[in-house]
């Protein structure tokens, strides 16, 4: 079976990366190659979520999501940007991506990150006109690159799996790869590379690149699970950020005429809704972090690909600044933007409605002031959808043009099926719901797994008692029944059995503690 | 499934159905004429009427005090569950036979009305969505579900006021609209979770969560923001007139019948717990008489048939809310009923009120005589032009709204604009500025 996956995981990956090379190479049928590459990693991402054991499925479910959303970037596509330079672009993202979400090796993960930003650093394809663009990504990297060679320094291992609950490389590491995910994801302050990519690269592989939520990834694949201590005394930090950017960023949007920035703004805000709701270390708040994450990634994609659409069709000097009255020409196109534009907002009947529900009650769960900011922000980026469309589709018609460029079958098909996943799985949601429910149960019983008795003593020593720090986050108490309670652990005779011992000398209990108390206290296996 | 419960989910879901079909198979290329649409619309209401005549008998042959239809829940995660409850009771029946009554009757009206008019589909797509967002609020078993309907209102609304999508101000005041719509949700999503917090469900279909106290005041209040935005009441009443930028019909059923209702029918909802609660009682009362005033003093002044109905209509929903808060369930009830009937009627007869006027002139050979002495002749004539002016301003509420949210807001806004172009001034390359206009010209 291990073996089965693994060449379903390298088809799924290399594939794309073939194809790429045979685009650049051919330099002849670019968007059929593509189709074909995209589709065979669908088919391979699809086999590997199904033989998946539950709550270890996360991953593929990304790889499928991505694969997905990268077939309809290669259908959507405009004929002027379909040259061998974009697919190739695309399929190199779509291998590096797939590669980040299934690698369980750090360096492998560290490579796939690089890689999956390379296209965005030569000048021909990516025309960005400020430096942010680069500067960001390039930092991010640099930031996940030290965390993972402090940790190689301290003598860990590389696998994710083995390094599971272990802090290694302590607060140093820790600290480095919360850098990463605030330069990736652009957290605020980090936040304006996102809407310089948008506004300067190119349209769909942008898009493709914002979606691939590497910052998301990191937090629920690595942080979460190696720092599972850390992460719960010091992650309301992250979340407080992720807040502010979710408000910042709505509110940046109210103002802004550029459509691409607006809708960078508007993915970043969403974004930004993501890792609240990761980081609110409550099953309702994950779950629906996790399920927005799908949402956004479709809804982005359907209207970064609209916005294209027009663009190519009615020129790129699109502003939200006055009414174009684009609807008179293409009516689908305008029916396809606002459905998925209020789909990113929490339209009832669309999956974002499930999974804003149950952010905000996590939100709101976890931090009952801060978690006001993200139903405040996404009313905020309501209001900016609606704007962009009013702006865009409404309004008088633009003279001098009186031909229909309305949606063509391969672009109306091929949003029809965004638009039927986002309906239809938010009128039947549970089937996404219960799988996310699963990963989300895994994630925050690693959050909220109690300490070992070492690192208990450790703190003991530091004077730094279990009920001061439950203090410091009692607006933050865990919500699960079922795990240990710090009382209850305190109560435990094996553990004061440790501390009578302790007290003999701190190196015994060290050395001591790890492997029969491991066995007690091990966090739950999450996400290998 | 009983008989009354199949129909209970009929008349629910019918509309939605009409709604998704059609407009799935238009976005894949196929438009229906004029005659398919209105055929279908006529005949899903009238069988969606019968249905509900049909539970109103059964529960009057069984004496049962409501219908309930239970799906088990939506999703689960955890202990937090979304219930799918649909219930007909004596408060969501009287509701649900004034959306589908009223909404048949728009059907029919504006298979005329709207002729030939390029939006036709349109008009009845969103017709269709917004009678299915009605009864599903209705029929909510459950606040969450009822959040569901209530947002699918509010869309349906701003997109019929800026159904005439060519002109600038009706597109311009739909977004408008939609700003307060959503700005008030948050109390309806904020509240329900407070529900849920606190008493561990929003489910009333066996009876409201139990809160007291403290409790019970803050979610009244969250479900009064939410209510007082739905209804258009002080101080969010300013949206109202730019809500009249729509198709009569649809201004009609909107602002005159059932989403106007809506807030008032969130609070009989919630009434035995606003009970509870002397605040949010006195709160509900306080902003019904301010809404009252408001409404009867910018009608007067008001210059066009459809605004001076919209603030009419304003007067009454107020002095329903004073009902409300006072505890006079029933009366407000039928009030409502009675209140949107006639408002209907009136909405529709607007516009060939000033042809009755030349013909009624014309027959009795001139035009009539003034009514006599107002009482506002009582006044100095120094306060009447102050009341006058502040009247034809629609009590400055826009303009409050705008100085101390809209404007800082907007502010705010374009100072996060500089901060963001800052770094790359400071390198001494050019800021992204949009192609077309520097940024910060957007406004709502």
């Amino acid at each position: 079976m291990a073996g089965g996956a693994r060449i379903l995981t390298s088809v799924a990956i290399g594939i794309p990366w073939l194809a790429g090379i045979l685009t650049a190479v051919t330099r002849r049928h670019s968007r059929v190659i593509g189709f074909a590459a995209s589709s065979v990693s669908v088919s391979a991402s699809v086999l590997l979520l199904w033989a998946a054991p539950a709550r270890e499925s996360l991953d593929e479910a990304l790889m499928v999501l991505f694969s997905c959303v990268t077939l309809g970037a290669t259908l959507v596509l405009p004929r002027r940007d379909c040259n061998s330079g974009t697919i190739g672009g695309i399929l190199f993202l779509l291998g590096s991506t797939l590669l980040a979400y299934s690698t369980d090796d750090l360096r492998i993960l560290l490579a796939a990150w690089i890689l999956s930003t390379v296209p965005f650093f030569p000048k021909q394809w990516f025309r960005s006109r400020t430096w942010r663009p680069r500067l960001g990504l390039l930092l991010s990297s640099t930031a996940l690159a030290l965390a993972i060679a402090l940790i190689a320094a301290h003598g860990h291992a590389m696998s994710i799996g083995s390094l599971k609950g272990r802090s290694p490389g302590g607060l140093a590491v820790f600290g480095l790869l919360v850098a990463s995910v605030i330069f990736r994801k652009g957290i605020c302050p980090a936040h304006a590379w996102v809407a310089d990519a948008a506004d300067g690269g190119p349209a769909i592989p942008t898009a493709l690149l914002l979606n691939g939520h590497f910052g998301a990834m990191l937090v629920a694949k690595l942080i979460v699970p190696l720092f599972p201590h850390t992460a719960r005394d010091l992650f309301p930090l992250l979340s407080y950020l992720a807040l502010a950017t979710a408000l910042y960023v709505a509110i940046r949007a109210l103002t802004e005429n550029s459509p691409r920035r607006l809708l960078a703004f508007l993915a970043l805000s969403q974004s930004a809704c993501i890792l609240a709701g990761l980081e609110s270390r409550t099953v309702e708040g994950i779950t629906g972090a996790l399920v927005h994450w799908f949402v956004v990634t479709v809804s982005t994609m359907g209207l970064f690909g609209v916005l294209r659409l027009l663009e190519v069709r009615f020129g790129e000097n699109l502003t939200a600044s006055r009414h174009l009255g684009l609807a008179e020409h293409a009516p689908r196109l305008a029916v396809f933007f606002i459905i998925f534009g209020l789909a990113l907002v929490g339209l009832p009947g669309t999956l974002s409605f499930c999974s804003q529900d149950l952010l905000i009650h996590g939100t709101l769960a976890s931090h009952p002031q801060t978690g006001l900011l993200l139903p405040i922000a996404t009313a905020m980026n309501a209001v900016s959808v609606f704007r962009l469309f009013a702006r865009l589709f409404l309004g008088r018609r633009r003279t001098g043009f009186t031909v229909m460029a309305d949606a063509l079958p391969r672009e109306r098909w091929i949003l029809t099926v965004g638009v039927l996943f986002v309906v239809l799985a938010g009128l039947f949601p549970n089937a996404i719901v219960a799988q996310q429910a699963a990963e989300a149960e895994a994630v925050e019983q690693a959050i909220h797994a109690p300490m070992r008795p070492s690192e208990v003593f450790e703190r003991k020593l530091s004077s730094k008692s279990w009920s001061d720090s439950r203090e410091g986050t009692s607006g933050m108490a865990p919500r699960t029944a079922g795990n240990k309670s710090p009382e209850k652990i305190g109560r435990d005779p094996r553990f004061r059995q440790r501390l009578r011992s302790a007290s003999a000398g701190k190196r015994d209990v060290l050395h001591a503690g790890t492997k029969s108390s491991r066995s007690l206290y091990e966090p739950a296996t999450v996400l290998s | 499934m009983a008989y009354s419960q199949t129909m209970l989910v009929f008349v629910v879901l019918a509309p939605g159905v009409v709604f998704s079909v059609l407009a799935l198979l238009w976005l894949v290329g196929w438009t229906p004429r004029e005659r398919v649409v209105s055929r279908i619309t006529g005949a899903v209401f009238s069988a969606s009427i019968l249905a509900l005549a049909v539970i109103i008998w059964r529960l009057a042959a069984t004496g049962a005090p409501a219908v309930t239809v239970t799906f088990g829940n939506w999703f689960t995660v955890h202990d937090y569950h979304f219930p799918l409850v649909l219930m007909a009771d004596h408060l969501s029946l009287p509701f649900l036979g004034m959306t589908l009554v009223l909404s048949g009757l728009i059907g029919q009206f504006s298979a005329t009305y709207l002729h030939r008019e390029p939006g036709f589909l349109r008009f009845f797509l969103l017709l269709h969505l917004f009678a299915f967002g009605s009864l599903l609020a209705f029929a909510a078993g459950s606040f969450d579900l009822l959040v569901g309907g209530w947002e699918m209102v509010g869309i349906t609304s701003v997109l019929l006021i800026a159904f005439f999508q060519q002109r600038t101000a009706p597109v311009e005041n739909g977004l408008r609209v939609f700003a307060v719509y959503r700005a008030c949700d948050i109390g309806l999503l904020v509240g329900v979770f407070a529900m849920h917090d606190w008493a561990g469900t929003a489910s009333f279909a066996g009876g409201l969560p139990s809160l007291t106290g403290n409790r019970a005041s803050i979610v009244c209040l969250l479900l009064l923001l939410a209510a007082a935005g739905k209804a258009a009441q002080v101080p969010f009443s300013g949206w109202l007139p730019r809500a009249m930028e729509g198709p009569t019909p649809s201004s009609a059923i909107f602002y005159g019948a059932i989403s106007i209702h809506a807030g008032a029918y969130l609070l009989l909802r919630v009434q035995p717990m606003l009970v509870q609660s002397g605040l949010a009682s006195a709160m509900v009362i306080a902003i019904g008489v301010a809404t009252a005033i408001h409404g009867t003093m910018s009608g007067r002044a008001s210059a066009d048939a459809k605004t001076s109905l919209a603030y009419a209509s304003l007067t009454q929903v107020g002095v329903v809310f004073v009902e409300i808060g006072i505890g006079w369930k029933a009366i407000a009830l039928v009030h409502i009923l009675g209140h949107a009937m006639v408002r209907t009627l009136q909405f529709l007869r607007a516009p060939s009120m000033l042809h009755d006027y030349h013909k009624m002139h014309s027959a009795i050979g001139g035009e009539l005589s003034p009514t006599g002495k107002h009482l506002e002749e009582l006044l100095s004539e120094r306060v009447q032009l102050w009341l006058y002016r502040w009247s034809l301003d629609h009590g400055h509420l826009d303009t409050i709204l705008d100085r101390f949210v809209i404007y800082p807001l907007m502010r705010l806004s374009r100072l996060f604009a500089k901060l963001d172009s800052m770094g790359l001034s400071l390198s001494g390359r050019e800021a992204p500025v949009p192609r077309h206009s520097a940024a910060g010209q957007g406004n709502m």
